[in-house]
């Protein structure tokens, strides 16, 4: 027990320096873009009007003010590490003075919902039938269904949305195919709205789980057909044990450790959002978040996105590790 | 055995599954409770609207503006219509009348109309008006601080329905901060903001109105805005026109071009804001309802707004008229129609939008100028100008596309637009050499021998046409021996643009009123006293960094011009005169929207044909369609 909590300890120094250190990193990439946040802000204000040279002159004048952008780098620096401390990513600069935090908590549940949902849907159908087409090698549906997969897998998941768009979108329109709800619906979570948001989230989970679905597959049956042969499924097939109990207790649980650290770093990435999904079927999310943000040089919204994420992928990299030597007897903490 | 009885009721289970799918979702159409016959559907180009609850409009960068709430829940003293409006292309609004200044142009009376009101039922006078100019001038970050800051000495409401500004300068065009061309200065209700402690940090939610409609509801994540028609529309500025058809108007974005279709074929989108050429010739071929601008071919609607190959005058390479005449003369305009707008184009060869007011008042009669224009090569004189490319564009077109190309030369020239230059890669030879410049081998090199390269900056895969047009011309330089390159500027276009960081690129410095020909618009910031150094950023719109005294002149007499007098079309076509010579940016085209209007639920829509107004919905002016569109169902 001594073991795993030092174990515990070091992995959790590691996650905090992994942590700053990408935190860091995004604060020098993002600082650096050549997008001024002033200029686009001016530059869609005056897009489309004839405001003279030197109000604008005196416009980036107050906006730099206003927007906090006058200390040197270090001033700012040190204070972004202030406010990261209490949660604080500071105001948006492309939707002043709204804060960050606001906008991100807006529309990560989403995200959350639509990733967590089809990612784990997609990890159990998918381990659930690469577990039985390598146990059940002979089945004809089983190995029909290995080539669909090796057939999709390797489809980018923006080519099968737009086909299911075009599907259930336009040639049988039976599929809301923007949004995240109904247009003038009321916004309590009543059983209306939450069948509308299940409505509209078939076709983004579907395009995900269609591509996903075959990599999961595929790895558990490779995984699978290596552990059938294996000395003790042998003995156990000799010895008369039930099949069901044969794949499921012995095969695939040896099986699945590989695939639920798989499963934990795909989790740690849906902070990014899906942005692609998210454009394509006009789903609200953190990665329509990120595109408009990265567009309008706010730094800010950048920052706050991509620290989540960071901490996100970090954290169940972190649990993962903490949870191995408890899985997997053949793991131990030293 | 087991197995395969566990598969055969998996695949039973999906087969029900997918038959049952439509009893779950039933229909496509994703609106709750809005009769559809009483709802007019718009998009709001500017997509999701990430901090969705902010209405203070007020506010740089807070919230959305083309979500209703500058067209419908706005309002200013005077609108001017991009096309021919109503009454006229001149609207007093809030305004009773036109804006009075007096002899040298330092003090401007405006006259209220009486009986407007607030959609909460405040009346709407002077003092609404005075506290928006005074909040503004204290509040230099607001949209309009800066404008007011720079000239208003004072303003006072001698009554409740009249308004006196005093301008720290003579500023015979000021009125223009109040017109509404897209957008103006809007007025701000002095009992709600008043309340506030910092006008800037006020979201405005629940924003009352001064326009015809109210918001209703909305999509907290900024998909889609729902405005619903006063009950006292009468008592807003639009009510002179008669009621407005639709009862609810819903702006909201539909997502990516494919998308835009899709709805717009189910009849769930009745007005796209704009498309790819692409995608409007899919609608005008599979939908029988779906109209545009103009009835056929090229569709879109000419904006006033004048895309060009703009130098950066202060770039060694473009300081010589003759190499940037050069570089025009090798331009295939009709590959440049192609590439860019599939020929749907409306080209120009002038530095004015071929739209609105403009061909009648400029294009049409310098036809006989531009004919005789001659440039000099060095080694003889030529005559530049092609009066019929518009024509045979469309003649190119014609094999193609048949009767959707006009034979009418009058609708030739408004759909395709009338001349351009002749290319002419002899001539433009002479003229580099004329320049100093050398042809080596195959590649032209620059005076002082380095190689001639030249980058066009443009936008990207988030503006295509454009970006496009920028690629065709690097090819027709590059056929010519210019190691011409696409310099792809994505998201940091404005900032490398304002900063002067290109060689050339494809934008806009020229945008009009359209349907006044008054260009002050954009040409008072061509003025040379507000041209960068080098490497400081260089405000709008006069991206080229071109100075020239002769301009200069031309601009400090329009200063002193009234914005009616005729005098102003003369210095206008000064101008031109001016800009064709010495060639500072090379005009290609109207920049042509291709809103996409359905008359499934709604018509009288406003077209070439009957051009009321310009449909482009993201326009403030787009509100005066709502008074002509008629239920269609």
């Amino acid at each position: 027990m001594r073991a795993f909590a030092i174990y515990g300890l070091k992995r959790l120094g590691q996650f905090v320096l992994v942590v700053f250190i990408g935190v860091n990193i995004a604060y020098i990439i993002t600082h650096a873009t050549p997008i001024d946040p002033v200029e686009q802000s001016i530059a869609a204000v005056t897009a489309f009007g004839n405001t003279s040279p030197e109000a604008i002159n005196m416009m980036r004048e107050s906006l730099r003010e206003l927007y906090g952008l006058k200390g040197g780098p270090l001033e700012q620096y040190v204070n972004f590490w202030r406010r990261i401390a209490t949660g604080d990513f500071g105001p948006s600069l492309s939707s002043f003075p709204t804060p960050v935090m606001t906008l991100i908590g807006r529309a990560l549940p989403w995200t959350a919902g639509l990733l967590l949902t089809s990612t784990i849907l997609t990890w159990l159908l998918g381990n659930l039938l690469g577990g039985l087409a390598g146990y059940y090698r002979n089945n004809r549906g089983l190995k029909l269904m290995g080539v669909v997969a090796m057939g999709l897998h390797p489809v980018p998941y923006y080519i099968s949305g737009f086909v299911l768009l075009v599907i259930f979108g336009y040639v049988w329109p039976v599929l809301p195919i923007t949004g995240g709800s109904d247009v003038n619906l009321n916004q309590a979570m009543d059983f209306n709205h939450v069948l509308s948001i299940v409505k509209h989230s078939i076709l983004p989970a579907a395009s995900l789980m269609v591509i996903g679905m075959g990599g999961w597959f595929l790895g558990m049956r490779s995984l699978v057909s290596n552990v059938v042969t294996e000395d003790y499924v042998t003995y156990a097939e000799l010895g008369g044990v039930a099949h069901k109990r044969i794949l499921f207790s012995y095969v695939m649980r040896n099986a699945l450790v590989p695939q639920v650290t798989g499963l934990a770093m795909t989790l740690g990435t849906i902070f990014n959002g899906a942005i692609i999904t998210e454009q394509i079927f006009g789903y609200p999310g953190v990665g329509a978040l990120l595109v408009g943000a990265v567009y309008a040089g706010d730094y800010g919204l950048v920052l706050g996105v991509t620290t989540i994420s960071i901490i996100g992928v970090s954290a169940a990299v972190l649990l993962i590790d903490l949870i191995y030597p408890l899985l997997d007897p053949r793991v131990e903490a030293r | 055995m087991k197995m395969k009885r566990i598969m055969s009721l998996a695949v039973a289970a999906f087969g029900i599954g997918l038959l049952a799918l439509p009893a779950l979702v039933q229909a496509q159409n994703t609106f709750s409770d809005l009769p559809r016959n009483e709802t007019l559907i718009l998009e709001n180009p500017e997509g999701t609207v990430k901090n969705a609850g902010w209405f203070n409009i007020w506010a740089i960068s807070g919230g959305g503006q083309s979500t209703g709430l500058h067209q419908v829940g706005m309002d200013t003293f005077w609108y001017i219509d991009p096309e021919k409006g109503l009454e006229g292309v001149w609207d007093n609004s809030l305004a009773s009348d036109k804006p009075m200044y007096n002899a040298d142009f330092s003090e401007m009376t405006v006259k209220l109309r009486k009986g407007i009101f607030w959609s909460d039922g405040v009346e709407f006078t002077a003092a609404d008006v005075v506290y928006t100019v005074e909040t503004q001038i204290k509040n230099p970050a607001m949209r309009w601080g800066a404008v007011f800051n720079l000239n208003v000495a004072s303003v006072t409401a001698s009554d409740a329905q009249t308004v006196v500004f005093k301008l720290k300068k003579p500023n015979s065009r000021f009125h223009a901060v109040f017109t509404v061309r897209w957008q103006g200065a809007w007025i701000m209700p002095k009992h709600v903001f008043e309340k506030q402690a910092d006008p800037i940090k006020f979201d405005f939610a629940n924003p009352i109105s001064l326009g015809a409609y109210v918001l209703k509801s909305f999509d907290p994540d900024g998909k889609w805005y729902i405005w619903q028609l006063r009950d006292d529309w009468q008592r807003t500025s639009l009510g002179r026109f008669g009621k407005p058809g639709p009862k609810y108007l819903v702006y909201m974005d539909p997502g990516p071009p494919d998308k835009r279709v899709i709805a717009q074929l189910n009849h769930q989108l009745d007005v796209v804001h704009d498309i790819a050429p692409e995608g409007m010739f899919t609608l005008a071929k599979q939908s029988k309802t779906s109209q545009a601008w103009f009835k056929g071919f090229p569709y879109g609607h000419p904006d006033p707004t004048l895309p060009a190959l703009i130098f950066n005058t202060q770039n060694e390479m473009f300081k010589n008229k003759d190499v940037r005449w050069a570089l025009a003369l090798l331009i295939d305009i009709k590959a440049v129609s192609m590439a860019s707008y599939r020929g749907a184009a409306t080209i120009s060869a002038i530095g004015i939008p071929p739209t609105g007011t403009h061909p009648s008042v400029y294009h049409g009669p310098m036809q006989d100028w531009l004919k005789a224009f001659e440039i000099d090569t060095g080694k003889r004189k030529i005559k530049p100008y092609d009066a019929n490319m518009g024509k045979e564009i469309a003649d190119s077109l014609r094999p193609s596309m048949g009767a959707q190309i006009p034979t009418d030369r009058k609708q030739i020239d408004a759909a395709f637009g009338m001349g351009w230059w002749k290319p002419n890669p002899a001539a433009a030879k002479e003229l580099l050499e004329k320049a100093g410049y050398k042809k080596v081998g195959d590649q032209w090199m620059t005076p002082d021998g380095k190689p001639f390269t030249v980058r066009v900056m443009v936008e990207g895969d988030s503006r295509p046409i454009m970006t496009r047009a920028g690629s065709m011309i690097v090819q027709n330089w590059r056929q010519f021996g210019i190691d011409a390159k696409v310099d792809v500027a994505q998201g940091t276009l404005p900032t490398r643009r304002g900063a002067g960081d290109f060689d050339t690129f494809i934008g806009w410095s020229v945008e009009t009123w359209g349907g006044h020909p008054d260009l002050s618009y954009f040409l008072d910031s061509w003025h040379s006293q507000f041209v960068a150094e080098p490497g400081k950023t260089q405000p709008a719109r006069n991206w080229q960094r071109w100075a020239n005294p002769e301009l200069d002149k031309i601009i400090e007499t329009v200063r002193t011009v009234g914005f009616d007098d005729p005098r102003g079309i003369e210095l206008g076509k000064e101008y031109v005169k001016l800009v064709t010579r010495e060639m500072p940016t090379i005009p290609l085209m109207a920049y042509n929207v291709f809103t996409v209007m359905d008359d499934t639920y709604w018509k009288g829509w406003p077209t070439s044909g009957n051009a009321y107004t310009n449909p482009v919905p993201n326009w403030g002016n787009s509100r005066y369609m709502l008074v002509r569109l008629k239920s269609a169902k």
